[in-house]
């Protein structure tokens, strides 16, 4: 099998990525789902990287679609949209936890000048 | 009979150091004297003119919003065993006179809830634009409660100590109006409308919900209720 150059690139990326994933949650920085889903993605983008003809055509089969370059720009899009609304549903959680923390902080300190 | 030293008006204020003064103003001339101004992190001296005033000032040191305000003032109120909450605007488009009719109504229709309905008023003074926003505010609050609303987006609320003690509104933006709604029918509390003027000049039109703030409200609201 000859291997192309981004056949080398990418599964080093992704090794480097899943170490880092896995270093993450050692030091308590994320949470075991998140270790298990980065885990998943970065070893699924190693071997797509590896095999990607192979890959590419069946995804194509499966959905539908007539060439895997398309199906490759499809699963690409998914995974963005996916990544959105991860990101969205972050922003949501820090927006309520800042709305929380001036809340109580405002009434903390209205009690402590009506102390005073 | 509800005393005026039971009643702890609560206004979420922000950027509102032109009009502040004003509303605080027309309350004490009616002899409301517990009067609490939610500063949203105000950056124009909202505070210190409504101190001035005579309010007490609870400031959140940025803005979170007008629903973020609200729940602080609910907290207040709950923290310190508030008998009864009255939410007021703070652009002067509520008439302080009004409070009364929400008073009277509270005592008499055992209510938990109160809102001032602009619009079952025989004089709307509202302007088109703000009429289509209000629509679609309560077809789709209508929509999601039990209860028809003719002013669910309104901000002149009276609350008895249940409500005080059941609502943990979670919207920070405009949607709260609806949410409280919506949380107060699934607490069972009892909500009723009163007919109330609204004041509608230049400066009022500036503040408030505008068409695209109007489709994120509607937005927020609705993945509250989808997403609880």
């Amino acid at each position: 099998m000859e291997l192309r150059i981004f056949q080398i690139i990418v599964p080093l990326i992704a090794l480097f990525f899943i170490a880092n994933v896995i270093y993450s949650f050692r030091k308590s920085q994320i949470t075991i789902t998140e270790t298990i889903f980065g885990g998943l993605f970065w070893l699924a983008t190693l071997i797509f990287a590896l095999f990607p003809d192979f890959f590419s055509t069946q995804i194509a089969k499966i959905f539908g679609i007539e060439s895997n370059v398309n199906a490759i720009i499809f699963f690409c899009i998914g995974l963005l949209f996916f990544n959105q609304f991860k990101m969205y549903l972050i922003i949501r959680k820090q927006e309520k936890n800042l709305t929380f923390l001036t809340r109580e902080l405002a009434l903390k300190n209205h009690a402590e000048e009506n102390e005073v | 009979m509800i005393r005026k030293s039971e009643i702890h008006i609560f206004i979420p204020a922000f950027n509102e150091a032109s009009t502040i003064g004003h509303v605080i103003r027309s309350l004490q001339q009616l002899d409301y004297q517990n009067i609490k101004v939610i500063d949203d992190g105000s950056t124009d001296q909202t505070d210190h003119k409504a101190m001035a005033a005579g309010a007490t000032v609870i400031r959140h040191f940025i803005n979170r919003g007008a629903g973020a305000a609200t729940q602080t003032a609910i907290e207040y109120a709950r923290t310190s065993n508030c008998s009864y909450l009255l939410l007021m605007d703070a652009d002067g488009q509520h008439l302080a006179k009004d409070l009364k009719k929400l008073v009277e109504q509270m005592e008499k229709g055992n209510s938990d809830i109160v809102i001032g309905s602009r619009f079952l008023h025989p004089a709307v003074a509202m302007p088109g634009s703000r009429k289509w926003l209000n629509y679609l505010g309560n077809q789709l609050t209508n929509l999601m409660c039990q209860q028809k609303y003719t002013d669910s987006q309104s901000g002149f609320r009276m609350l008895n100590r249940r409500a005080i003690g059941s609502l943990n509104l979670t919207l920070d933006e405009f949607g709260f109006c609806s949410e409280m709604l919506f949380l107060a029918e699934k607490a069972n509390l009892k909500i009723a409308e009163v007919p109330i003027e609204a004041v509608y000049t230049p400066y009022s039109l500036q503040k408030g919900q505008n068409f695209f703030t109007g489709v994120q409200t509607a937005f927020s609201f609705l993945r509250r209720i989808l997403l609880r």
